[in-house]
């Protein structure tokens, strides 16, 4: 293990993966296409980039409010991310992995509360481990 | 969280599964953001409607929803779906498309929505009051009520805005606290500028707040003065480029008669200065093409009112646009039944325009069009569609598009 990292966890779920960095926000409305899991914004750094199964870095969410609506789509259809980390967590991207539960039992942790310079840490193509209800990360 | 004994009880499940899903969710989002109870909300305003968004997840989400009883328990609109329910046809809507968006109308009208369609339902049928609380997912309405009413709402998002309207509450935290709202950003404009500050600016304005804020409350000084059709316009770019939920906007945002005001006698954590140089790179950047040619012109986003109708109606009388050209202008049933009655929609449609109805060029599939190049006035379309629709777009005056609808081509000035 290189690093561990403790933020504060937002939903249940442990895993581990690979990470999809990108130090600009993120919108998943016209962001992600839900049928594919690709990134379709091309104003995006990460455009053209599949987060199917990936643990997802990015500072916070921005946006339509349509969010949760593309993301279940997304669950729904197996390309989800398979955990989520931000410096801060809009309720927005809490929803999207408390809806997923709820309604698809399929738990994404989101782990939150770090500082910029911590996440930067985290390139894209890392394994990284996240547990969601302690708030622990770290890169393997 | 501190519950109620009502609260507990739906929370166990006595009044259903619907409040009980809806309290477990809002629940858990409070217990996060640091809420220590609930307030009951006035009104709701819901995004997760249209098919686009909800897709095959929120039809059975809805469905199942539905089968359980669940009602709203406060007066609830929809935002615009992805279908102009009367002609779809028109729009090239494939039918079985057209098909999951009726569904999923049908479902959310057996809860007790009202059907109203718009991302602008603060014009009718669900106008807050300053300083209530509110549950609305619509970003541009989220930044339009908080800033230019005074109402209460955090960003929602959709189902979580269902929730709330199922639950009549929501978790307080956020926006819904005054010392939330106090302003962190100063945004001065500068004299020339504020001078002459006209429809054009606002949303370039918004858009480029909506980039320089990132998550922190601006407080702008040196709009002199603004009416509503400009301040849906500000707030739809602000939200689209950014996640800004409130905007003080010193003179107009009732929290905000002065800036000292809206900081709440703290300093700003960054001034920021913007002139005429400012707004003119700001606005080139908003176009992805330089101009040339047009296929379709895209206007009312948000939703028009109908003085802008009037003023759409008025620029086309007498004349025709060129017919390679789709002039499509977004409204809502009410808006355009009126506009309807007051003949302004006969001219439009004998210069060849068309009225897109209960939905808009981002939330309409619109892929058999081919479109590749899209005029604009409104900062929303110019930063959403390049995605949405797929094509190039030139973001220019409202005059500049239906001169460009009328000419087939659009000039740099």
């Amino acid at each position: 293990m290189k690093l561990r990292l403790k933020g504060r966890g937002c939903s249940s779920g442990v895993v581990k993966g690979e990470a999809i960095v990108s130090e600009r926000p993120f919108g998943f409305w016209q962001g992600i296409d839900p049928k594919t899991g690709f990134v379709i914004d091309q104003r995006h750094d990460l455009f053209g980039e599949s987060i199917t199964g990936k643990i997802f870095v990015f500072p916070y969410g921005r946006g339509s409010t349509g969010t949760p609506g593309i993301f279940i789509e997304a669950v729904r259809n197996h390309v989800a991310p398979a955990g989520i980390v931000n410096v801060h967590s809009e309720p927005m991207i809490i929803v999207c992995a408390l809806l997923a539960e709820e309604f698809y039992g399929v738990k994404i942790p989101v782990v939150d509360g770090f500082e910029l310079n911590h996440l930067k840490e985290i390139r894209t193509g890392d394994r990284v481990g996240i547990n969601g209800e302690s708030g622990e990360i770290e890169i393997l | 969280m501190d519950l109620t004994e009502e609260e507990k009880r739906i929370l166990e499940g006595e009044e259903g599964e619907p409040k009980r899903i809806s309290i477990r969710i809002l629940k858990r989002i409070g217990e996060i953001k640091g809420a220590d109870r609930f307030i009951p909300i006035a009104s709701a305003h819901l995004v997760g409607c249209s098919y686009q968004i909800a897709g095959e997840a929120g039809i059975e989400i809805y469905k199942k929803l539905a089968e359980q009883g669940a009602r709203v328990s406060v007066p609830t609109t929809l935002d615009p779906g992805s279908i102009d329910f009367e002609r779809w046809r028109e729009f090239k809507t494939p039918e079985e498309y057209a098909e999951r968006q009726i569904i999923i109308g049908d479902l959310l009208e057996k809860m007790g929505v009202i059907p109203l369609w718009t991302c602008t339902p603060y014009y009718l049928l669900n106008v807050p009051l300053f300083g209530q609380d509110l549950a609305w997912s619509e970003s541009s309405a989220v930044v339009f009520v908080n800033s230019v009413i005074g109402a209460r709402t955090n960003r929602m998002s959709a189902y979580v805005d269902l929730c709330a309207s199922i639950l009549g509450k929501v978790p307080r935290f956020g926006l819904h606290l005054p010392e939330e709202r106090r302003g962190e950003i100063l945004v001065e404009l500068d004299r020339e500028l504020s001078d002459l500050f006209s429809d054009v600016h606002f949303p370039v304005l918004g858009y480029l707040i909506g980039q320089i804020a990132e998550d922190k409350i601006p407080v702008i000084a040196g709009i002199k003065k603004a009416n509503f059709d400009q301040l849906k316009a500000f707030s739809a770019a602000a939200a689209s480029t950014g996640s800004a939920a409130l905007c003080h906007i010193v003179g107009i945002t009732p929290e905000a008669p002065s800036s000292e005001r809206a900081f709440s006698g703290r300093d700003p954590v960054k001034r920021i200065r913007v002139g005429i140089n400012e707004m003119r790179k700001m606005m080139e950047s908003m176009s992805t093409y330089d101009g040339g040619e047009v296929d379709v012109v895209g206007i009312g986003c948000p939703h028009a009112s109908i003085d802008q109708i009037r003023r759409y109606a008025e620029l086309l009388r007498g004349r025709k646009i060129k017919e390679s050209v789709e002039l499509w202008i977004c409204t809502n049933e009410m808006v355009e039944k009126m506009a309807r009655r007051m003949s302004y929609i006969d001219t439009i449609e004998r210069a060849g325009g068309k009225m897109m109805v209960g939905t808009c060029l981002n939330d309409c599939p619109l892929s058999k069009w081919n479109f590749r190049y899209l005029v604009t006035d409104s900062g929303k379309f110019a930063y959403y569609t390049p995605t949405t629709v797929g094509t190039k777009c030139y973001f220019t005056t409202t005059k500049a598009c239906i001169e460009a609808a009328i000419k087939g081509r659009i000039e740099r000035e």
